[in-house]
């Protein structure tokens, strides 16, 4: 065998630092007691029982699905449109609004969330869904703006002129083969997307009044310590959600790279 | 082949931005010729293809095609389809539906899609691969699919932008010839964009030569070949030893010139020359060439000089000849009859050229 170098020791710490932590929550949340530490007590699937009966939870669930919902079919189709636009044409200004499309990247998610907050109610829109389903489109465009790109960068033209040339008008061009053709595309991110608003807190904190999303839920639960093996239970349940989704998300976002030869 | 003008180009020029890429293309081609724009690229070939095929509208002059004029038709109401370079055959559809594609446009009955599908591909030999994924396909049945797809829908004019470039080069040998016995079969008009002189000359009834824009000479591949217009054509085309000549005497149809190497000629005036004068340009072709130990009897010119570099080529030998009063090494190919190199690097050797095979290339454009 090889011996293991040191940066294979590096990267395995490294590792182990990252994803350690994560997987306390799951360890816990068969714990059969109510105190976070080890010794184990023994093994329940008590917590997970408890949750089915919540209404509250299950609500705040429902709210942040529709949320997820709404925020990534904007998202996605806007992410469409705008990386076909970058991907095709020249036109003036467009790195600028390539830029502007992924700031929300990078700017603090305190700063985004209370500057929504005061454009909402000045325009009218109390702190709801609503309100947090369109904070959700913005901070998820991005995403769905660099996966379509990539999907629209491996698709050779010419498919469109084709399809014109062979009688096609531009709205049948793009129901019937650019459509079909970055699909795959268009999943992956529906999946990141979706993924992106489930998980976010910080807007969803500032903005949903009084429907709670999921986090938001979750995080008003934690400050009670006999409710907290529950949330460890719930919050094992979303992990491994969001791991299976987005492992759905990547295999279809592969397959829209590798479609168009 | 009818004398009826199918495409008619008239002033057609296009223009992005500051940069003219065809100007003042003026071309009429015959209803069910083989056609075929030639040119290196960013020359301009396939902007002009590309505004017959309506993916692009002159900025000035008009395009008719069948005698209608197409300002304002867009490409999918025109009557040509189009053979795209990539093939662009679409990936989530399989091979018959791909053929079917424009056909289901055109709303017509389901039984005669099905038919005119089978057929287009039995056409192509591609007969009974309508199942085929689009993705499963070689380079070759890809080009027949798009050859099929377009065909299929009858057009009177089938576009092909460097259609065999994509092919490995015998697979590109046998479809020149497919596509030249499909053309004569259908008689389609075809009109193909290709870089490929060989390609361009083998398969086309008249070839136009394009350089910077301008549609310079339209001819068929045999005049083309022996009376080029210009030095940047004769050099394009073929290969070709440029030598200066001094005109001293010009009489009807006929030349005398003095060259350097090959003593006093009479040669034949070229008539698709532009610009003539005292000072012109000759040039010979390489296979044009006696070459021997010996002087060569009955040539109208001969000249002594030594082999420099010999290229075996396999179906015949190039010699690079080095000629007193000459800079540039003469080239003489000759055909490899009896499988043997005869004359080795620094051999003393004769050149012989008879004045008929000189083509007067007109005025001297290089600065001597």
């Amino acid at each position: 065998m090889k011996r293991p170098n040191g940066l294979a020791v590096y990267a395995f710490l490294y590792l182990v630092f990252l994803y350690l932590p994560v997987l306390f929550l799951p360890l816990f949340s068969f714990n059969d007691g109510t105190i976070v530490a080890f010794p184990i007590k023994g093994w329940t699937l008590e917590w997970y029982r408890q949750l089915a009966g919540q209404e509250t939870l299950i609500q705040a669930l429902m709210n942040s699905f529709l949320v997820g919902f709404v925020a990534s079919l904007l998202a996605t189709s806007m992410g469409l449109f705008a990386a076909r636009a970058y991907v095709r044409y020249r036109f003036r200004g467009k790195k600028a609004s390539e830029g502007l499309v992924m700031l929300p990247l990078v700017i603090p998610g305190i700063i985004v969330a209370s500057s929504m907050l005061v454009l909402f109610i000045s325009i009218g829109i109390k702190p709801s869904l609503t309100a947090v389903a369109l904070g959700h489109t913005f901070l998820a465009l991005p995403f769905s703006v660099s996966i379509m790109k990539s999907a629209f960068d491996d698709f050779d033209p010419s498919l469109e002129e084709a399809a014109f040339d062979l009688g096609s008008g531009v709205i049948e061009t793009f129901r019937r083969v650019t459509l079909p053709i970055v699909a795959p595309g268009i999943v992956a991110s529906l999946l990141v997307t979706f993924t992106v608003s489930f998980d976010e807190f910080v807007l969803a904190f500032f903005l949903s009044g009084n429907q709670p999303t999921l986090p938001v839920y979750i995080w008003s639960q934690i400050r009670f310590p006999a409710k907290l093996p529950n949330t460890l239970a719930l919050g094992s349940l979303l992990l491994l959600a969001s791991v299976a989704l987005l492992v759905v998300a990547e295999y279809f976002r592969r397959r829209s790279t590798k479609s168009t030869i | 082949m009818t004398e009826k003008n199918i495409i008619q180009l008239q002033g057609v020029e296009k223009r992005f931005g500051n940069f003219t890429a065809v100007s003042d293309l003026n071309l009429d081609l015959r209803e069910g010729e083989f056609f075929s724009l030639l040119g290196p690229s960013g020359c301009g070939k396939t902007t002009a293809l590309r505004m017959i095929a309506g993916f692009q509208e002159p900025s000035a002059g008009k395009v008719f095609i069948d005698g209608e004029d197409m300002e304002g038709i867009p490409a999918n109401s025109r009557p040509t389809n189009m053979v795209f370079q990539s093939y662009a055959i679409f990936p989530h559809l399989n091979v018959g539906n791909n053929v079917a594609y424009g056909l289901r446009n055109r709303g017509i009955a389901k039984s005669e899609i099905d038919q005119r599908v089978t057929e287009a591909l039995e056409m192509v030999e591609l007969g009974g691969l309508q199942e085929r994924g689009a993705t499963e396909l070689s380079g070759g049945q890809r080009q027949r699919v798009a050859l099929a797809r377009a065909l299929v829908m009858r057009p009177k004019v089938l576009l092909l932008d460097e259609p065999l470039s994509a092919l490995d080069k015998k697979l590109r040998e046998q479809m020149q010839f497919e596509m030249r016995h499909l053309q004569q079969e259908l008689g389609i008009t075809f009109v193909m964009v290709t870089h490929d002189q060989y390609e361009a000359m083998t398969m086309s009834d008249r070839i136009g030569v394009m350089f910077d824009g301008r549609l310079v000479q339209v001819d068929e591949p045999p005049t083309l070949y022996a009376k080029p217009c210009n030095r940047n054509i004769a050099s394009f085309i073929g290969e070709m030893n440029f030598l200066p000549a001094h005109v001293t005497e010009e009489n009807g149809k006929g030349l005398t010139v003095t060259t350097p190497c090959f003593g006093i000629l009479d040669i034949e005036k070229n008539p698709n020359v532009a610009q003539t004068g005292r000072d012109i340009e000759i040039g010979i072709r390489p296979e044009q060439l006696e070459i021997s130990r010996e002087k060569p009897e009955d040539y109208d010119g001969t000249v002594q000089g030594k082999v420099r570099d010999v290229a075996f080529y396999g179906e015949n030998v190039h010699y690079h000849v080095q000629v007193d009063g000459v800079e540039k090494p003469i080239a003489a190919s000759v055909p490899n009859y009896f499988h043997t190199v005869d004359h080795r690097p620094g051999d003393p050797i004769w050149l012989g050229v008879q004045s008929t095979s000189i083509i007067d290339l007109g005025q001297n454009t290089i600065k001597s």
